[in-house]
């Protein structure tokens, strides 16, 4: 961890720093993700929304309304983690895959209304498909430390969550809801809380990623597939776990750079391959997998 | 005073009157039994009471409180609390945890409080070895009385029990029914829904008996047994009692 902090001054190459940036920004939207899917079962497919509603709020505030950067993805939290009571309210109290579908829904149509809502109303907001061209960032450094500091903030929520009251929420939520209820847990605003922070943190993220792609469009930072990656970082590390997306993240993160540059053309076929691999032999992920080994020793050694 | 009443209760499944107006009263510190055939309305009386459901029409008056209308866990957090006909613990925590989310959410006590509880509760049940054990590896009698635990944990004055014994072989109810006697000698309230004749005219101060959502006898167990109408319509035989 500390060994983190300092190694921006060792020398290492401008291609690692970033390298271990993404994977700290991937490290905290799946750690996103896993806090309302992991922990209470709800499979989010429109988490990208909550982090494409976050880089717009931040490309608007600074390249139109010159507010500063640390204020700007602050704001870009608050609004999607606002914009998540509205959907959450009625998405949180469908079941199984009618939630997975809403939120898709959701998602799509967020990427549909930045994109025609400046030719429907008329006016210069969003700038549709066109995007919006953010002041040039600093260095790779700068993200770099930015980067660290959300994943340590999402891991830090994560396994506060897990000791804490409202984590036993979450969790008996996921087993059996029903009871939960009928055992005095508030399972709506257990769950609305969840989804809440989950798209305050993506909203941050995505804030502080458009400012360091320095240009994003909707078909960009709307993309389907950023959900799918956290979904699958979530499944390969362990959903629920702490630890599982940091794991997931960085492995998944780790294996498409290492193809990408050997097999620029076969490089998804081969990721493919090892996500299905890995699933099929852990299917509680990697983390998962380990501490139900752990556990079962351990019962054993004491008995 | 009544603890807890039910008012005319009424709640339709579509066009079908699955619980029909409905009276019924319980005194603090009673055991309530609650009798009929499938299909009779117990269940759904149940889950009308937990606030599952909402009554058609009528009320449920808890401690002089209408609290039809409100929501489960509101129900429960008042002092209500259900064990459910399907045994649904919390499989991937474990046996302690269960019992940790009544007492933290239920009573709203702190980790400390609530775990201190719990161990003592788990103790009572006897399912104090187990406490570490992942809840969905323990045998069903034990789930069962797992389910009681959790629902004695929230702080509950009444305790609706839903079938909680099927499935147990003899010496497993003999066993649930003295802990049900030592809860209520707590001063704890039991509405008891059971299809086993013995275990509800053993253990019940009043029984209730209901027919196509309507109630049709009321009485101490040898009264309910000795009911014409009982026995014409549900019981059968009258020597099953003897």
């Amino acid at each position: 961890m500390i060994g983190l902090l300092i190694v921006p001054f060792i020398g290492v190459s401008g291609y690692l720093i970033r390298l271990l940036a993404m994977i700290f920004f991937w490290i905290g939207k799946t750690g996103c993700w896993n806090i309302i899917s992991g922990y209470t079962g709800y499979i989010d497919f429109g988490a990208v929304g909550y982090y494409g509603i976050g880089s717009y709020v931040t490309a608007m505030l600074m390249s139109k309304g010159h507010v500063p950067f640390l204020v700007s993805i602050f704001i870009s939290g608050a609004v999607s983690g606002l914009v998540a009571l509205p959907i959450g309210l009625p998405t949180l109290r469908l079941k199984g895959a009618y939630f997975g579908i809403a939120t898709l829904a959701f998602a799509e149509a967020m990427k549909q209304i930045i994109l025609e809502f400046d030719k429907t109303v008329g006016v210069n907001l969003f700038e549709g498909p066109h995007g919006i061209t953010l002041p040039i960032g600093p260095k790779n450094e700068f993200f770099y430390y930015i980067g660290l500091g959300v994943m340590v903030a999402v891991i830090g929520i994560t396994y506060w969550i897990r000791r804490s009251k409202f984590g036993y929420a979450l969790r008996a939520i996921h087993e059996a809801e029903h009871a939960a209820e009928l055992s005095g847990v508030d399972t709506l605003r257990a769950k609305i809380k969840a989804y809440m922070i989950s798209a305050f943190f993506l909203g941050l993220i995505g804030g502080v990623e458009a400012y360091w792609l320095t240009y994003i469009t909707p078909h960009m930072v709307f993309d389907v597939l950023i959900t799918i990656q956290m979904v699958v970082m979530s499944l390969l590390g362990g959903m629920g776990t702490v630890f599982g997306p940091v794991v997931g993240a960085s492995f998944l993160t780790i294996i498409y750079e290492l193809l990408h540059r050997d097999f620029p053309y076969t490089y998804a076929i081969i990721v493919g391959f090892i996500v299905v691999v890995v699933v099929l032999l852990m299917p509680k992920g990697i983390v998962g997998t380990l501490q139900t080994k752990l556990v079962t020793q351990k019962t054993r050694l004491t008995q | 005073m009544a603890i807890l009443e039910g008012r005319n209760l009424t709640k339709y499944y579509g066009a079908l009157a699955a619980v029909n107006s409905v009276d019924f009263s319980v005194e603090k510190g009673e055991i309530l039994g609650m009798i009929g055939p499938n299909g009779a309305g117990k269940s759904t009386l149940f889950n009308v009471i937990m606030g599952v459901y909402k009554p058609d029409k009528g009320e449920v008056v808890f401690k002089g409180k209408k609290i039809s209308g409100l929501r489960p866990h509101k129900i429960c957090r008042m002092g209500i609390a259900k064990t459910s006909q399907i045994v649904q613990p919390f499989t991937r925590m474990t046996v302690l945890e269960n019992v940790l989310v009544g007492g933290l959410h239920g009573k709203n006590l702190s980790f400390i409080n609530a775990t201190l509880e719990a161990e003592e509760i788990l103790e009572f049940f006897g399912l104090g070895g187990l406490k570490g054990m992942a809840s969905g590896s323990i045998t069903v009698p034990d789930r069962r009385r797992l389910e009681l635990a959790r629902a004695i944990a929230t702080g509950a004055e009444i305790i609706l029990l839903d079938e909680n014994m099927a499935g147990l072989n003899p010496t497993e109810i003999e066993e649930v029914l003295k802990l049900l006697r030592e809860i209520r000698n707590q001063g704890k309230t039991l509405i008891v829904v059971e299809h086993i004749m013995r275990v509800v005219m053993g253990i019940s101060d009043r029984i209730i008996v209901l027919n196509y959502g309507e109630k049709i006898a009321e009485g101490t167990p040898s009264e309910v047994a000795n009911n014409e109408k009982v026995i014409e319509t549900y019981l059968g035989e009258k020597v099953c009692f003897v």
